[in-house]
């Protein structure tokens, strides 16, 4: 009972929020309700039992990403932008694809229709490290190099363009 | 629950961001639509590690994988829009189309 009252209303909150944020005008509400959606997608590992995915979407998503978004929003917009419209003319086109993609991943999700959890879910924590020291060894420190590179491709592209400077004048002795 | 509750979620969750990807002018609005994908896929990779390989956590890893290369990736990206923005002070996807920066 109380399984099935958090996953409904984590679901609610994620699908709905999710569904604002593609749908609002204003940007900025857009990004708020962005956190809401990934705060609910947490919820949704936690009633999954994935007690590391829960913390470290809190960590990443929801206070990493989610406040990059609202940052790059206030650092972007303009005022005008409020009053234009943010759908461009293929949303019907847009509907077309969503509801056939919709229909087919539902033909395919009836499938697996009455799979029930086999055991009751058991802290993930310490089998994730072992992996990640063990079998996932190699991915790990791949993800890191990837890491590392996205932090200089970002500092590297947001730099300002910068004229080099003019020679210094020296003193007479120069 | 049942593996199709979850399935269920994160398909809707992926439609709406195929949607927001397809039809938002702005380009951070779709690079918010592609989180969404990116999170609809967490909760399948998490929910099949769930019902179907509960001896081992391997779904959950590859989902944290994906969380730490969707972070690059947002990044990354938001780098570039803030670059477009200084060059061609637009942040609507119909208007960077020259190719050139």
């Amino acid at each position: 009972m109380i399984e099935r009252l958090a996953f409904y209303s984590m679901a609610a909150l994620t699908l709905g929020s999710a569904i604002l944020v593609v749908t609002m005008r204003n940007t900025v509400h857009c990004a708020l309700l962005l956190g809401l959606s990934l705060l609910g997608v947490a919820g949704v590992f936690a009633t999954l039992g994935a007690d590391f995915l829960f913390a470290s979407q809190l960590l990443i998503y929801v206070g990493g990403i989610a406040v990059l978004m609202i940052f790059a929003v206030m650092l972007l917009g303009r005022t005008a932008d409020l009053h234009l419209r943010q759908v461009n003319e293929a949303w019907m086109a847009a509907l077309l694809v969503v509801a056939i993609t919709l229909a087919g991943l539902v033909r395919l999700v009836k499938l697996v229709a009455g799979v029930t959890a086999p055991s009751p879910a058991a802290p993930a924590t310490r089998p994730l490290g072992l992996l990640m020291m063990g079998d996932f060894a190699v991915p790990f420190e791949l993800v890191s190099l990837v890491l590392l590179a996205a932090l200089l491709g970002a500092v590297f592209f947001s730099r300002k363009e910068e004229t080099p400077p003019p020679p210094a004048t020296r003193g007479p002795s120069s | 629950m049942t593996l199709a509750h979850y399935l269920f979620l994160g398909s809707a969750l992926f439609i709406v961001g195929i949607f927001g990807a397809l039809t938002r002018r702005n380009v951070i609005g779709i690079l918010m639509s592609v989180e969404l994908m990116f999170n609809a896929a967490n909760i399948n990779l998490a929910a099949f590690n769930r019902f179907l390989a509960p001896a081992g956590v391997t779904g959950q890893a590859v989902a944290l994988f994906i969380m730490t290369v969707a972070a690059a990736e947002v990044v990354v990206g938001l780098a570039l829009v803030l670059m477009i923005y200084r060059a061609r002070d637009t942040v609507y996807a119909e208007d960077i189309n020259i190719l050139r920066g």
